[in-house]
Order: C-alpha cells, then sequence, then structure tokens
C-alpha cells in the first residue's frame, strides 16, 4: 500500500478561537446557499459517480478524493441552517454539528484536492456542479482560516500589493525590461484605449514570449490597446482562495479602468480562471450585462480574428497534441475557438484520449498550483496527462493556459520528462504572415 | 374498524397528506433559499442548455464508458428504476388502488408475467446497488444513514408487495400498504426527493453550460 | 373477519378455473354450485393465477365431494385426476416423510455441530495478531456480486423453509390461518426472487472461479483437518474447504435453478422438458423429480451456509473484513493462506522473502 499523498498537519491563519472560526465559517456558507446550492445539495443520491471523474481519485484511488465528499462541512452546515427541516433537526438534536476540527481536516480536500475543474458534473446522474459547491465552500473557509498557508499568502499579496506578482512598480519594471529584452515597443497607461490588456503572474516573471507574443497579435491587428499599471492583474486569487470580497475588488477594478479609459474590451491572457472569474463569475457584482464593454479572451478573440479572415500564419505542418485548458474550453466554451486557432496554425491535431469538454485537468488549477504543499498530489494528476500526452505520438504539446504551462513544467522538472509544453499565444505571434502573400 | 379500513382510510390519508404537505414544502424553500444571480452575458441558450443537460444526462458520455462503475450504476439504476416505476404504476392492485383512492380513473394493468418481470429487475437493480453501498470504499465514504433507511424502506415496500401477490390474505395486504404509507410519510425528509429535485438539478446546471456555450 | 376480508368481496361464479398445477382442468359441481364458496375467481383486474397453491386445498375439498371433471386439454396425463404413480413421491414428502423428517434432522444436526465446534475450538484467533498491512482479497465486483447472492440466498431460504415446513413445524406452534399466511407469503417471494438467485449464483461461479480450481495443496489440506482442531495446513487463494463450499454451492445452484424454472412453468415449460426427457409429456414425474431435487440440493446448501456463516463471521478472526473492505490483514492471509500470501507479498519482493515469516 502506497503512503497518502495528503499533508500531515493542516494550515490555519490568525488565531482566533475555534468558535469564532466556526461562527465564521458559516456565515460564508451562509451567504452561498441560493437556489442553486440548494437544489444540488438536495440532489445527491450518493452514487459516488463523480469518483469515477476526478483525476485524483483515478490516479490515487483513494476513496476519500470522492469530489462529492469534499463538500460535507458546506453540506452540513445547509442542514443546519437553510434546508427545508433543519428547524426540525435542530429541535431533535439531530442537525450536523459544524467543528473547527471538521473544517480543519477538510481543508485539504477543499483546496489541495479540487482544481475546479468541473469534469465531475458530466458524470453525475443529477448533474449536480460540484466544483462551484467548492468554489463556494472555500468561502466560508477562508473565513475560518482554514486555507493553505501559500495560498492565503498569495491571496494576502493580491490583496495588499495589488497583484501576487507585485505592486504596480513592479509591474511597470518588468514591462520596461521585457521592452529591452525583446526590442518592443508595450504600450502602458495609455489615458485612452479602446481595449486593456490585462495579464497573469505567469507571464509577468516565466512567460514574457506570451506578453511579446499578445502585443505582436494586437499590432497586427492595429488595436488600439493598452496596459494599465493599476490594474493589469488578470488572475484572481480572491476567487480562488474564497475570499469573495477581493473576488469583488479584483473584478470590480478591471472594469472600472476600462471604463475609465473608454476600452470596449477586456482582453484576458492565456489563463484559465481569470476567464472564469472576470466572464462568468462578473454577474455576481454586477445586475446585469456592462454597457458598452465585454471581457474576451485572447483564445476566442485570435479564433475570431482568424475566422475573418484579418489573421494568417505561416504553416506548421507538424503533428501536435492539446491540452485542454479546463475553465477555457470545459467550463469556458472555447473547444472551438482553439482548434480554429490550430488548425489555422496547420497543426494536424492528435487529440488526446481524452479531450475538449471532457478533458482532464492538468492538476494544478483551482489554485491548487500556488498551493506547495499540495504538490505530491499534484504531480499524480499530471501523470496520468503524461501517459495521454505520450499516447498521442504527436511532435508538439501545446496549450492556451500558462498556469497549465507552469503545472506541467513542475510536473516536468520533477519527473525528468522532456516534452515541453508550448503557448498556443506564442506559436501564433511567431508565426504571423505580415504580409498576406507569404501565406501558404 | 379494523387495521385494513384503518390503514386504506385515515391512516392512507394522512400519510398521502403527509407527503404532499412536506414535499411541497421542502421543494418551495430548496428554490427560494438565498440570492439568486442575474447570470453573465449568454454566449448559448440558457434554456436550450437545460433541456440539453437533463436529456443528456440520461446517459453516460463515452468519455466514461471506459469506467466499469459508471455502467454498473447505469445499467443497475436503470433495472431499478424503470422497474420500479411499471411495477407502481401498472401492477394490477396498484391501478385498482389509483382507481380507487387516487384518480378515479384507471388504465391497462400489466399482465402477471410482466409483473414479475418488471418487479425482478427492480429487485436486482436496488439489491445490486444497496450491497454496493456497502462494500465500496467511495459510496460507504459518503453514504448517510438515510441512504440505507431509503433503501432499506423501499426494499421492504417492494418485498411485501411481492409477498402479498396471492392476493389472498388481507394481513399481507395491511403489512405492505402500512408500509408503503410510511415510506411515503419518510419521503420528503430523505434523499428519496431526488425523485423531484433530479430535474432542477440537471436543468439549472444545463441553464448555465447553456449561457457559457458548453455541454455539461 | 379480518382475514377474511378481502375474500367476501368476490365473485362467486362457477366454475372455476383451477390453479398453476392443473390448468386444462374445469372443475364444476355442487359443493361449489351450493353455498356460497369462501373462494372465488380472481378479480378481472387483478394478475392472472393469484390464487396460488393455498386455494388448492379448497379445490381438493370440492373434488372429494364429487365434484367431476372435464379436460379440455388433449394431454395424455391430464384427464388422470389422482396419479397412482404419484404415491411414492407423496409419501416420500408429507410432513412425516423421510424428506421432510430428513431435512429437519440434517439442519439440526449441523446447528449442533457448529455450536459444538464454536464451544470446543473457540474464535479461531490471529496466533501473530495483526501486521497492520492490508492486501487485496476480494474485488470489489467480487464483494457486491458475493453479497447480493447472499441477500438473495437469504430471502430464498426462508421463505423456502417456511414452505417446507410449514406443515410439520409452523402449523403446531401458529396453528393454520397464520401459517397459511406465511406460506403464501412465501411462496410468492420464493417464486418471484428465484429467477434473480439463479442469475446471481451464476454469476458468483464466473466471478469467484479462478483459484478454485481443485489443486495439489487441497489434499494435504484435507488430511489436515482444515487446521479446524488446530495447526495451519498450506493453503492457496482458496482451501479445500472454501473450494468444496464453492462447487457446492455452484452444484446446488444449478439443481435449484433448474428444478425451480420446471417448476414455476408446470404448464408450459415441464411438459415439454419431459418429453424431451422420457418421450411423452409425462411433466408430473418430471415435476416430482424436480420438487425432490429442490429440497435436497437446498437443505445440503442451507446446511453449508450455516458453517460458512459461522467461519466467515465470529470462527475466524480477520475473515469478515475481507468481504467488506476487500482487504485482510498480512497474518491473516499468512496463517489461513500461506501460498497465496507468499504470491502475494513475494510478487515485488522477489523471491518470496516475505513469505517467510510464515514458517
Amino acid at each position: 500500500m502506497t503512503a497518502s499523498d495528503a499533508p500531515k498537519r493542516m494550515d490555519r491563519q490568525g488565531d482566533a478561537p475555534d468558535t469564532a472560526r466556526v461562527a465564521a465559517a458559516l456565515e460564508g456558507f451562509l451567504a452561498e446557499f441560493g437556489p442553486r446550492a440548494s437544489i444540488y445539495l438536495n440532489a445527491c443520491v450518493r452514487c459516488g459517480l463523480c469518483a469515477e471523474a476526478c483525476h485524483f481519485y483515478l490516479e490515487t484511488g483513494e476513496a476519500k478524493y470522492v469530489p462529492i465528499g469534499k463538500v460535507k462541512p458546506f453540506e452540513d452546515a445547509y442542514h443546519r441552517t437553510t434546508g427545508a427541516f433543519a428547524w426540525l433537526m435542530r429541535a431533535v438534536g439531530m442537525a450536523p454539528r459544524l467543528t473547527a476540527a471538521e473544517l480543519e481536516a477538510w481543508e485539504e480536500l477543499i483546496y489541495d484536492s479540487c482544481n475546479l475543474c468541473g469534469r465531475c458534473t458530466e458524470v453525475c446522474p443529477m448533474g449536480i456542479d460540484i466544483a462551484e459547491l467548492v468554489a463556494e465552500a472555500r468561502h466560508g473557509m477562508y473565513h475560518a482560516g482554514f486555507v493553505p498557508d501559500r495560498l492565503a499568502e498569495i491571496t494576502r499579496n493580491a490583496e495588499s500589493r495589488h497583484s501576487p506578482f507585485g505592486t504596480p512598480e513592479d509591474f511597470r519594471r518588468t514591462i520596461h525590461a521585457i521592452e529591452g529584452e525583446f526590442g518592443v515597443s508595450l504600450p502602458m497607461d495609455k489615458p485612452k484605449a479602446d481595449l486593456l490588456l490585462t495579464l497573469a503572474p505567469g507571464d509577468l516573471e516565466e512567460h514574457h514570449r506570451s506578453v511579446v507574443g499578445l502585443a505582436r497579435i494586437l499590432d497586427h491587428l492595429g488595436v488600439d490597446w493598452t496596459l494599465s499599471s493599476d490594474a493589469f492583474e488578470a488572475t484572481n486569487f480572491g476567487y480562488l482562495s474564497g475570499n469573495r470580497e477581493l473576488q469583488a475588488e479584483l473584478t470590480v477594478r478591471l472594469v472600472d479602468k476600462a471604463k475609465e479609459i473608454g476600452a470596449s474590451t477586456i482582453l484576458l491572457p492565456e489563463c484559465g480562471h481569470a476567464w472564469t472569474a472576470a466572464r462568468w463569475e462578473l454577474s455576481r457584482w454586477y445586475d446585469g450585462p456592462l454597457e458598452g464593454l465585454r471581457i474576451r479572451h485572447i483564445v476566442e478573440y485570435l479564433a475570431e480574428a482568424v475566422e475573418s479572415g484579418k489573421l494568417r500564419f505561416r504553416q506548421v505542418r507538424e503533428t501536435a497534441t492539446f491540452h485542454d485548458p479546463c475553465q477555457q474550453i470545459r467550463r469556458g466554451g472555447m473547444e472551438r475557438a482553439a482548434r480554429v486557432v490550430l488548425a489555422a496554425l496547420g497543426f494536424d491535431l492528435r487529440e488526446l484520449p481524452d479531450h475538449g469538454e471532457t478533458a482532464f485537468c492538468c492538476g494544478g488549477g483551482g489554485g491548487v498550483l500556488s498551493n506547495a504543499r499540495a504538490e505530491p498530489l499534484r504531480l499524480r494528476a499530471f501523470e496520468l496527462k503524461r501517459r495521454q500526452v505520450e499516447e498521442t505520438g504527436a511532435h508538439r504539446f501545446v496549450t492556451s493556459c500558462g498556469q497549465c504551462r507552469l503545472s506541467f513544467d513542475r510536473g516536468r522538472a520533477a519527473t525528468g520528462w522532456d516534452k515541453a509544453v508550448e503557448s498556443l499565444i506564442e506559436i501564433a505571434a511567431e508565426n504571423l504572415v505580415e504580409d498576406t502573400r507569404d501565406a501558404g | 374498524m379494523s387495521i385494513i379500513e384503518f390503514l386504506e382510510g385515515p391512516a392512507w390519508k394522512a400519510s398521502a397528506a403527509a407527503f404532499l404537505i412536506f414535499a411541497g414544502w421542502r421543494l418551495v424553500v430548496i428554490l427560494t433559499a438565498g440570492r439568486r444571480h442575474p447570470g453573465a452575458e449568454p454566449i448559448g441558450s440558457p434554456l436550450l442548455g437545460a433541456v440539453g443537460t437533463t436529456l443528456r444526462h440520461f446517459v453516460p458520455r463515452p468519455a466514461f464508458w471506459r469506467r466499469p462503475k459508471v455502467w454498473f450504476v447505469s445499467l443497475a439504476g436503470y433495472a431499478f428504476h424503470l422497474g420500479l416505476f411499471a411495477v407502481l404504476l401498472f401492477a394490477a392492485p396498484h391501478v385498482a388502488f389509483i382507481r380507487d383512492h387516487i384518480l378515479g380513473l384507471e388504465w391497462a394493468a400489466l399482465p402477471r408475467w410482466g409483473f414479475i418481470v418488471a418487479a425482478e429487475f427492480a429487485f436486482a437493480g436496488l439489491l445490486t446497488l444497496w450491497v454496493r453501498r456497502f462494500v465500496d470504499p467511495v459510496v460507504r465514504l459518503v453514504s448517510r444513514p438515510d441512504d440505507h433507511i431509503a433503501a432499506g424502506l423501499t426494499f421492504l415496500v417492494m418485498l411485501t408487495g411481492c409477498m402479498a401477490l396471492g392476493e389472498q390474505s388481507v394481513a399481507l395486504r395491511a403489512i405492505h400498504l402500512g408500509l408503503a404509507e410510511l415510506w411515503l410519510v419518510y419521503f420528503p425528509f430523505s434523499s428519496l426527493m431526488h425523485t423531484f429535485t433530479w430535474v432542477f438539478s440537471r436543468a439549472v446546471t444545463g441553464a448555465e453550460a447553456g449561457r457559457r456555450g458548453v455541454h455539461w | 373477519m379480518f382475514f377474511g376480508a378481502r375474500a367476501r368481496q368476490r365473485g362467486t361464479r362457477a366454475p372455476l378455473a383451477l390453479g398453476a398445477g392443473l390448468a386444462g382442468l374445469t372443475v364444476v359441481g355442487p359443493a361449489l354450485a351450493g353455498a356460497p364458496p369462501k373462494v372465488g375467481p380472481p378479480m378481472q383486474t387483478g394478475p392472472e393465477n393469484t390464487l396460488g397453491g393455498l386455494s388448492d386445498s379448497e379445490i381438493w375439498g370440492a373434488i372429494r365431494h364429487e365434484a367431476f371433471g372435464i379436460a379440455t386439454s388433449q394431454r395424455p396425463e391430464d384427464g388422470v385426476l389422482i396419479d397412482a404413480d404419484g404415491w411414492w413421491w407423496t409419501e416420500l414428502r408429507m410432513p412425516s416423510g423421510p424428506l421432510v423428517q430428513g431435512a429437519i434432522w440434517f439442519l439440526l444436526i449441523v446447528i449442533l455441530a457448529i455450536l459444538l465446534f464454536a464451544i470446543v475450538r473457540g474464535r479461531i484467533r490471529l496466533e501473530g495478531g495483526r501486521a497492520g498491512i492490508r492486501i487485496p482479497r476480494f474485488s470489489l465486483t467480487q464483494r457486491v456480486v458475493h453479497w447480493t447472492v447472499a441477500a438473495l440466498f437469504i430471502i430464498m431460504a426462508l421463505s423456502g423453509l417456511v414452505i417446507l415446513f410449514g406443515r410439520p413445524l409452523l402449523i403446531p406452534v401458529f396453528g393454520h390461518g397464520a401459517t397459511s399466511v406465511m406460506a403464501s407469503a412465501a411462496m410468492q417471494a420464493h417464486n418471484l426472487m428465484g429467477p434473480v438467485f439463479a442469475v446471481s449464483i451464476l454469476t458468483l461461479f464466473a466471478t469467484f472461479l479462478p483459484g478454485n480450481l481443485p489443486s495439489q495443496d487441497d489434499i494435504g489440506w484435507i488430511l489436515k483437518g482444515g487446521g479446524l482442531f488446530g495447526g495451519h495446513p498450506h493453503a492457496g487463494r482458496y482451501n479445500a474447504g472454501e473450494k468444496a463450499w464453492f462447487w457446492t454451492a455452484t452444484l446446488a445452484g444449478v439443481v435449484l435453478s433448474v428444478s425451480g424454472i420446471l417448476m414455476l412453468f408446470p404448464d408450459n415449460l415441464a411438459p415439454w422438458v419431459a418429453e424431451l426427457a422420457y418421450g411423452f409429456p409425462r411433466a408430473r414425474d418430471l415435476l416430482h423429480l424436480a420438487e425432490i431435487g429442490h429440497v435436497v440440493a437446498a437443505v445440503i446448501m442451507i446446511g453449508f451456509a450455516l458453517g460458512h456463516i459461522y467461519l466467515g463471521t465470529y470462527g475466524n478472526e480477520g475473515a469478515f473484513e475481507g468481504m467488506v473492505d476487500g482487504t485482510v490483514d498480512l497474518n491473516w492471509a499468512r496463517e489461513h493462506h500461506d501460498l497465496w500470501a507468499g504470491e502475494m507479498s513475494g510478487g515485488s519482493a522477489g523471491t518470496g522473502a516475505a513469505a517467510e515469516p510464515a514458517e
């Protein structure tokens, strides 16, 4: 029997007493008990099929990774406070009792072993969106101070320093360095622009070529765009950690900036959860569609430009396989868009055994990559992906998410796998045909 | 008043009323809970998404066909549910009961062999699924006491129903009817409520999927 | 009054179509045409043949009171009301006959033997304690199949015993009324669950066959009495006792299934099979054999099952968890199935070094 990959000890933030933690968790949970969570928590029949979709269960075989089991404290709180017979259960002493010990014990399941990838929803006979429930459960966990330390720290950075990457000053310095390194000009803090480009910490730290690629594509399309040193952060660690207040702040900051500079588009980089937070979770903070402002993802943006004939590429003519980032594809609706771009690049696409909307996560989504202690577990998920990539026999391995790439790179480093994972945007930018006559 | 008269009269009315009131109450609480978010600007149609997901989840999608448990739960689940519906709605004594005590109208009943086959599928499905609850570590971990009580009560109602098939003993009929009434009263408080919630669950997921232009 | 309420509502018209055992025979006569009989035809809306076996006694009462029959069937044996060739069976099968009495004594002896063994030998404990290392023994499929068969077996055995022992054991205790209710319930459950049990036992055979074929180790195991009275003889994945149970359950299951199905379809299937077997459709002879085979196989299987249940639960420390969790303690495997334990733990460690401490 293999030893468990679970951390030996859970983290806790602050020094609040247990009773205060439980009360704070309850408050966070209560804010999430809308009709959707309520329906889900009343529909599950415990068939256990969700486990059959979860890479953490499939790879470890450990029963505790069954997805619906990960939200037990959330579910208990529901039946104690909100369920139709909560009053009756409390009266007869049968209501589940939430304890700090339980919350702490579930920290690993809620943060380390869920990528919010949503694959379990697809196998669930009831169609329960367990990823959504886990994200909602994180709200209470964050309030109670039961978050993996590393994730909590990054979230604090996002809160106090503007971005997990750093302050606006750090950002300006890095952008200038990239300009110098690649000999490009990156417009910053223009008072007026049609498009506000946002970036992820991974782009600024490691994937500089992605930043350059984005700039090249936008320039090629003749877009009036800018970066903003006080609204550059695309990722949303409020969403990942369960800090809903921060999540709102980060989303509103982007929207306000876009409105301030008169932009019609906020463009998100090759990042997955940024798309979920800004595009789909936005309506938590705004009552309807934004007037005259669209939130676009670079993948769909690129596909649209390809289909309208504005972009042409030199043909790569190589076999490639594509890792579908969960938040962009399964939960983001860009399966076709990604393939439009791949086809336009002339790739001979060899799909993974599980691809498109049923693809497996890289293992790093949902804040797991930022959660250092989850690495052993994350590597198990990585193994699954590695097997599938090798099975395709494809020459190139491409994806459209910086977080996924970082996740693969860490996995590669840990296991000595030599298959490089490439950025779709970088490849597109490098193969741009300036003069349409060159194409073909 | 004899026991059977009591069970067919006041007890039946009381349990049916409890079922309607508490199940209705639970549905109202579920659907009116908390805040509802307006939803992001849609890519596709939430309505079509809701319909699509509701239909799609009747059959496991091919990506999961490699997993034996998906087959097992689906096949055993269908054997149980279809068998149960056939027996519940089309067994001759049930048709007569529905005519006399509920709707006042009747429809064609299953022939005896049809009843037997349906019941056998229902038993096989329920029994294997219930057994799995005890021996599969995954399901055992997440099973609540209620999951066992609901399965056990349903099993007892079905078993006593089959035992009363001879239709020559009022005692057997009374046992079956009494257990069925107990089942009705228990129903609204249990996971048996999935009878109604499944469609809402698939639909809300489907509506969000439709909004995002995906196929959950 | 309570039990009569249902019957009173029913129609009272003759002729009366008889149940399964005497299909095609229509009985009319003074006994039924006169005073309101207690039994009438089935409800028009109800399922067919709902009267089952219980009403047969009423019908035979009517026949004894000079009822006469008109056979609408052209089959040779259907005109015969009393089958003289069946007396041997009647005597064999009657409550005081050897079949029922033998079954009672057999099961009593088995129970006493188990009790005696439990007292003398006590619980067979893990001699070396627990190793704390779990090794997989039964797959999830095997466990689901096993417990499904077990649940169905209990239903089938209990209902079968009610039918078999109703007259000698239940009537003296509960009286005729209550016993007839129990018998009716038991028969319906038995008939309905029977086919499901037949399928389940086939599945059991398929899932447990690997490892249950006889091997040379079985001889040593049997010579040492299975270690039931001390010591642990060598054994592979299954020991000879478990293999005996597997094959007994399989063979008894086949006999029970075949005979049971014949008895389920006495009018359709049995004559057809009898024609194949005898050259003419003497279904009654075949059904006599089927019933005797059914009882003998069932009693043997129940007796064996009692021993199996004892040894699988209280009797052997550490055995039950194998069929629940699917895993057993390494020390349990070494003590009870040393050869298998060697394969399981030596597979990765190389030359069976892990199996050594079992010496």
